[in-house]
């Protein structure tokens, strides 16, 4: 089951880191007018506010099934990464954790900011949540990738 | 007042109280529960490991969020802050400098 769930978790992962990096280049280097129609320029083109719900739904989702297998983590992962000395992974999930708990205390003014976004003055204010947003998940995906590798699914 | 000032003042001050009283938690341990996931119980406030490892995190988590949506409520409802004094750039620069304190506080992973 946890193998499931685990499994589950990272194709959401998956699903917001690509929500959340669409929205944070639209957000930061949105496409001029009549840009060509390149693989770059069509990804800077996104309409930035159509992902707020889809990021604000997928990040609740990543981090409540993130806490229901965290216990297994607990039990058996975290204690052999101390066992065999492995500080920097076992820091590294320790950061994840606490970035993504702050990710969450953020998502209702990610969600205000962004539902008024012809509102110029929160311009800044916008992408800068975003692109926080945007490095935590990505902080979280790569770190469980790395603890995944190292650990396995420990069948 | 109207819905939108008060939503406005709502949100800014959840993510600056919410990210405060988080880092507070981690550092005072001030859990509102702890869970043994080797047992598999949950025990109000903070409690040694006992046959297993002591999780606090979902602990922190409750604290956090009761304590910045009872002050995020507060801040809305007082006439006295209005909107303008709170700068909505406060919902950024707090989160991102406790994110920073956190990497001083787990340093000892990463530099030995």
């Amino acid at each position: 089951m946890i193998v499931f769930l685990l499994i589950v978790h990272s194709l959401l992962a998956v699903a917001l880191l690509g929500a959340i990096t669409h929205q944070t280049i639209s957000a930061w280097a949105p496409a001029s007018r009549g840009a060509a129609g390149s693989f770059i320029a069509r990804m800077r083109a996104v309409p930035p506010t159509s992902y707020v719900n889809a990021v604000l739904v997928l990040y609740a989702l990543t981090a409540l099934l993130g806490a229901i297998i965290y216990p297994s983590y607990r039990l058996n992962v975290r204690i052999v990464l101390e066992q065999m000395q492995l500080y920097i992974p076992n820091g590294a999930f320790e950061l994840k954790e606490h970035f993504v708990a702050l990710g969450l205390g953020m998502l209702p003014a990610y969600w205000y900011f962004w539902r008024a976004p012809h509102v110029a003055e929160y311009g800044r204010t916008r992408a800068i949540l975003t692109a926080l947003l945007a490095f935590i998940v990505w902080w979280g995906f790569v770190v469980g990738h790395i603890l995944n590798n190292i650990r396995g699914f420990d069948l | 007042m109207s819905d939108a000032v008060a939503i406005s003042k709502f949100v800014i001050a959840f993510a600056v109280a919410y990210a405060v009283l988080y880092v507070l938690s981690v550092q005072y341990n001030l859990a509102l529960f702890t869970y043994h996931a080797a047992t598999e119980e949950f025990h109000l406030l903070v409690q040694p490991t006992n046959d297993g490892p002591a999780m606090y995190w979902y602990g922190w988590l409750a604290t956090s969020t009761l304590g910045a949506l009872a002050i995020a409520a507060l801040v809305s409802w007082l006439p006295v802050v209005s909107a303008k004094r709170l700068w909505h750039g406060c919902a950024w620069t707090v989160p991102l400098v406790v994110m920073v304190v956190f990497v001083f506080m787990l340093r000892r992973y990463f530099v030995r």
